[in-house]
């Protein structure tokens, strides 16, 4: 009931969350260059990134912001098996994998301690920038300028339940998100309010009309309030 | 809206016993599958008690199960009227009143869940949570299916529990 409710209200997130209908009949072509941010465990940080996929099979990687030289480094060849795509980093020992049934480029990677996700936009850059400078200017960071909190569903108060959710979605020029996907939902109840926050939520609108890619994660948790702060309440 | 939720748990407290008295005819007692308590031999003032508090008249069914309660009953029926009495207080919003019938009703029969159920509505209007779980958990070892105990467990979390939402932007 309440998921039409959410489709009626937000018919493009909900579109593209409802199920990777858009893109399930075929798969997604990974070749050419994407740009892409790739997240993790907070001792990696985040990484804005230039993939690229040559036809047979050779991956390279490019760092926006690190003044890598070469700029291009080589990655193991991307293999297809199915709908799934795989490829790994020698340098991290990240194994990167992708579902190609979804609208965007983007899956999950591991280490054998770690794991994260990534999520890709096609780009058009094709030749590096030699310098950090340039290649900033070339994929500025994309900014916040509203970040809706997501309410905590009184259902799950109640059930005391707490959980993870990781959204990763698209930004467009006027700095509204599009093509909204749930990557990891500890339970069904948190998917509503966080639909509305993306919704709410807005970028800097920039000049460049290439979309962007971004990710989020939501933690809900619960903190038992003392007997005194009940008492107030 | 949150007094609807109340009186609404509430009465659901009382309608097992309820139920019950107004079953009061079989002259042999045993236990229903869905917990209810079918009494042996009736007392009238019990079963028009459990009815007026059925209708959450609390106040004449108050009157009539204290009636009953001085006429010769059975200790399974007087232990029920008592748990009755403490859903009733209860739902008037007189918590210790309501403890001091459910304590009754428990030392003549601990294997009454409504007993601890009604109790632990009593102990979250006091705000006693820790004993409100006590009672909860007891009640739930009781009747595992009763939809009672997760509805004031919720309550008493609504209250409690303050959610937190962390967002991280990854770009």
């Amino acid at each position: 009931m309440w998921l039409r409710r959410v489709a009626a209200a937000f018919p493009i997130a909900f579109l593209a969350c409802a199920g990777q209908s858009a893109s399930a009949a075929g798969a997604i072509d990974p070749v050419g260059t994407w740009s892409c941010v790739v997240w993790g465990h907070p001792e990696f940080g985040d990484e804005r990134v230039l993939f690229n996929f040559a036809p047979g099979g050779v991956a390279r990687l490019a760092h926006i912001e690190a003044e890598a030289i070469p700029a291009w480094s080589g990655l193991t060849p991307w293999v297809k098996e199915d709908r799934e795509m795989r490829f790994s980093d020698p340098r991290t020992g990240r194994q990167f994998t992708a579902d190609l049934r979804r609208d965007n480029l983007g899956g999950s990677w591991r280490t054998l301690t770690a794991t994260g996700g990534w999520w890709c936009s096609q780009s058009d850059i094709e030749a590096i920038p030699e310098t950090s400078e340039a290649r900033a200017a070339a994929l500025p960071p994309i900014l916040p300028l509203v970040t809706a909190t997501p309410r905590y569903p009184i259902q799950a108060i109640r059930q005391a339940k707490q959980g993870r959710v990781v959204t990763c979605f698209l930004v467009n020029s006027a700095g509204l998100i599009v093509e909204p996907e749930i990557i990891e939902l500890s339970d069904e109840i948190f998917r509503e309010p966080i639909l509305v926050a993306l919704n709410r939520s807005r970028y800097e609108p920039r000049e460049s009309d290439t979309l962007r890619p971004s990710c989020r994660s939501y933690t809900f948790s619960l903190d038992r309030l003392a007997q005194s702060e009940i008492e107030i309440e | 809206m949150v007094r609807i939720a109340i009186c609404g748990v509430a009465s659901c407290l009382m309608l097992g016993p309820a139920v019950a008295q107004r079953q009061a005819i079989p002259e042999i007692t045993q236990e229903q599958p869905d917990s209810r308590t079918v009494l042996g031999v009736g007392n009238e003032y019990l079963a028009a008690g459990a009815e007026a508090l059925r209708i959450k008249e609390y106040d004449e069914g108050i009157r009539l199960t204290k009636i009953g309660l001085e006429r010769p009953t059975s200790p399974r029926d007087r232990a029920a009227a008592l748990s009755n009495l403490c859903a009733a207080h209860a739902a008037k919003n007189q918590p210790d009143l309501a403890i001091d019938y459910c304590n009754q009703s428990i030392e003549i029969n601990d294997s009454n869940w409504h007993a601890f159920s009604n109790r632990a509505y009593a102990y979250y209007l006091k705000r006693m949570f820790d004993q409100a779980d006590a009672d909860l958990d007891v009640a739930l070892s009781l009747n595992p299916n009763a939809r009672q105990m997760p509805q004031i467990r919720g309550m008493m979390n609504e209250r409690r529990l303050r959610g937190r939402v962390t967002v991280e932007e990854h770009q």
